[in-house]
């Protein structure tokens, strides 16, 4: 396997796209942490009841679920990286001459889903090192609670660039991938999360499958106000909906490389 | 022992038939072309041999085992059209190809300057020419100088002086004692450069066999003269003719390849007393004799 992320790395490292969404990214993580914070002094600052109400969202503990809602919003950053990488692969035809060249399908398809868990992972680092750095500039006290929100994290960029990934090996076009991926994300879902919401009282809307791993992050400011309306979610029930459907992404993206014509 | 052994391997692309129960062994150290004009199923065949499609039914086998990666690693393969990473240069490109071959980086320079591409080695390969590209894939194939290449039109967007090198390679390469598949509808390259060749058309095997037999070369004579139905009834069972045809305004017969000789074609017809105002000898097109293999399917 060691040997299949060397040559993936060849093809990642000399591709500017991936080092201009890839920084795009880690920059704005830290600077969507570092603008709440101060965006967040400048108001307090001004009322003490306000602080009272409102309470502070950028220092420990929970800091870590304010940054990590945050980048929750950015997460489509390294999924359009991993949507042109992997149809790149389809335009340029060298998911064929990969093939031919001597990898077996599994491998081509296996090492893609590496890349996948790995830029999750790195994803996830950079909010969890954003998170601990803005919170030593709210509070002086470092706290672990909360720190679960970066496991959330983790789960949502996962999923995310799964579905990247299962658009990607299903379209095979950049234009198309992108296209579906983000009308999918950030407006279809919610559309039809809304439309079930509206008609079935058991309120499914929170468990399709991006949303199942939007939720783990709840909305993180003005707590005091929130938690009147918002209810706390399910969280056994979200985790093992994301599980099902991060299954199901691996599985097909996997279940469509192996068996179609190339 | 075969380099590659293909049993009744059939394809459907929905209703349409691309392949219809193919066999065919290819010897070792054999150059084998596989012959057939556009759409007969030559890249849909390798393609499956190379495990990027996947047959309807049938199965083959490379170096006469149950085919899987490890194979591909030892073939040279150029399908089709030529496929690289478009934003990296050529030495990254082919760091890749020797990565997936797990063969050594050695290789690349040597193999650059067989096809002429050295000097352009740190070029991006989306500033190469079509010719440069097939050229470069053409390098890829030979890293780590492997026992068997497959080429399917390799000389695709060459110039002139391009194909002969190519040809020059792929004779050069035979010589070493490697075995090379080549796929082609360019009848004189197959002839010119093969030892072996199959015939496709429309998804079905016509013939395959040693070139020699399959591509015999034929002359025709023309003969014509004032009453060609009297010429024809005299003429009709001269020795050593293979056909002897009637057309509108001659006669043709045909030979076998250098047996001709019309001279005694003449004296013959003289002896019988007709006089031929009409001669020629010409060689069988390649693309009549191509015609010809393929018409009645």
């Amino acid at each position: 396997m060691f040997n299949l992320i060397k040559i993936e790395w060849l093809k990642l490292k000399n591709y500017r796209t991936f080092w201009v969404l890839g920084i795009l990214y880690l920059v704005s993580v830290f600077a969507a942490g570092y603008i709440g914070y101060s965006v967040e002094e400048r108001t307090l600052e001004q009322s003490k009841e306000l602080r009272m109400i409102a309470g502070t969202s950028f220092s420990f503990p929970d800091i870590w679920q304010s940054v990590s809602w945050l980048s929750s919003l950015l997460v489509f950053m390294p999924a359009l990286l991993i949507i042109t990488f992997v149809t790149n692969e389809f335009v340029f035809k060298t998911h064929r001459q990969n093939i031919i060249d001597g990898w077996s399908r599994s491998q081509f398809i296996n090492v893609k889903i590496v890349l996948v868990v790995i830029l999750s992972i790195i994803a996830t680092l950079m909010v969890a090192i954003t998170s601990v750095l803005i919170g030593f500039l709210g509070s002086r006290q470092f706290s672990w609670e909360g720190s679960m929100y970066i496991l959330y994290f983790f789960i949502l960029a996962l999923s995310y660039n799964s579905v990247a990934l299962l658009f990607s090996v299903l379209l095979k076009r950049t234009g198309l991938a992108l296209g579906l991926f983000l009308a999918y994300a950030y407006f279809l879902e919610n559309l039809i999360g809304n439309l079930l919401d509206w008609k079935i009282d058991a309120k499914p809307g929170a468990y399709l499958p991006l949303n199942s791993t939007d939720n783990l992050i709840p909305f993180p400011f003005v707590k005091n106000v929130t938690k009147q309306i918002l209810r706390d979610p399910n969280y056994t029930l979200l985790l093992s909906f994301a599980a099902v459907y991060l299954f199901c992404y691996l599985f097909f993206s996997v279940k469509k490389f192996k068996t179609d014509d190339l | 022992m075969p380099i590659l052994s293909v049993e009744n391997i059939s394809k459907n692309y929905g209703t349409i038939q691309a392949l219809k129960n193919v066999s065919f062994e290819v010897p070792k150290g054999s150059v084998f072309g596989i012959l057939g004009p556009n759409g007969s199923g030559k890249t849909t065949l390798l393609g499956i041999v190379m495990d990027v499609l996947k047959a309807t039914s049938g199965n083959y086998k490379l170096f006469d085992e149950t085919p899987s990666q490890k194979h591909r690693q030892q073939i040279g393969t150029l399908l089709e059209t030529p496929n690289f990473y478009h934003y990296l240069s050529a030495v990254n490109n082919l760091k890749i190809a020797a990565g997936i071959k797990e063969k050594g980086l050695a290789d690349i320079d040597s193999v650059l300057e067989k096809v002429n591409l050295l000097q352009r080695k740190h070029s991006k390969f989306s500033t190469f020419s079509l010719g440069m590209k097939q050229r470069l894939a053409i390098a890829s194939c030979l890293l780590g100088d492997p026992e068997v290449m497959v080429f399917d039109e390799p000389t695709n967007g060459l110039d002139p002086v391009g194909i002969a090198e190519i040809r020059e390679l792929i004779k050069r390469l035979h010589k070493e004692g490697k075995t090379i598949i080549m796929a082609s509808h360019l009848l004189d390259e197959v002839e010119k450069v093969c030892t072996h060749v199959a015939v496709l058309q429309k998804g079905k095997l016509i013939t395959h066999g040693h070139v020699d037999e399959i591509l015999v070369n034929e002359d025709i004579a023309e003969i014509s003269a004032s009453d060609n139905t009297q010429l024809l009834s005299i003429i009709e069972h001269y020795p050593g003719a293979t056909s002897v045809k009637k057309h509108d305004q001659h006669i043709e017969l045909n030979f076998a390849s250098g047996t001709t000789s019309l001279e005694s074609i003449n004296r013959f017809c003289f002896e019988k007393g007709i006089i031929l105002n009409h001669m020629r000898l010409r060689k069988k097109s390649l693309e009549a004799k191509f015609f010809e293999l393929t018409k009645n399917n």
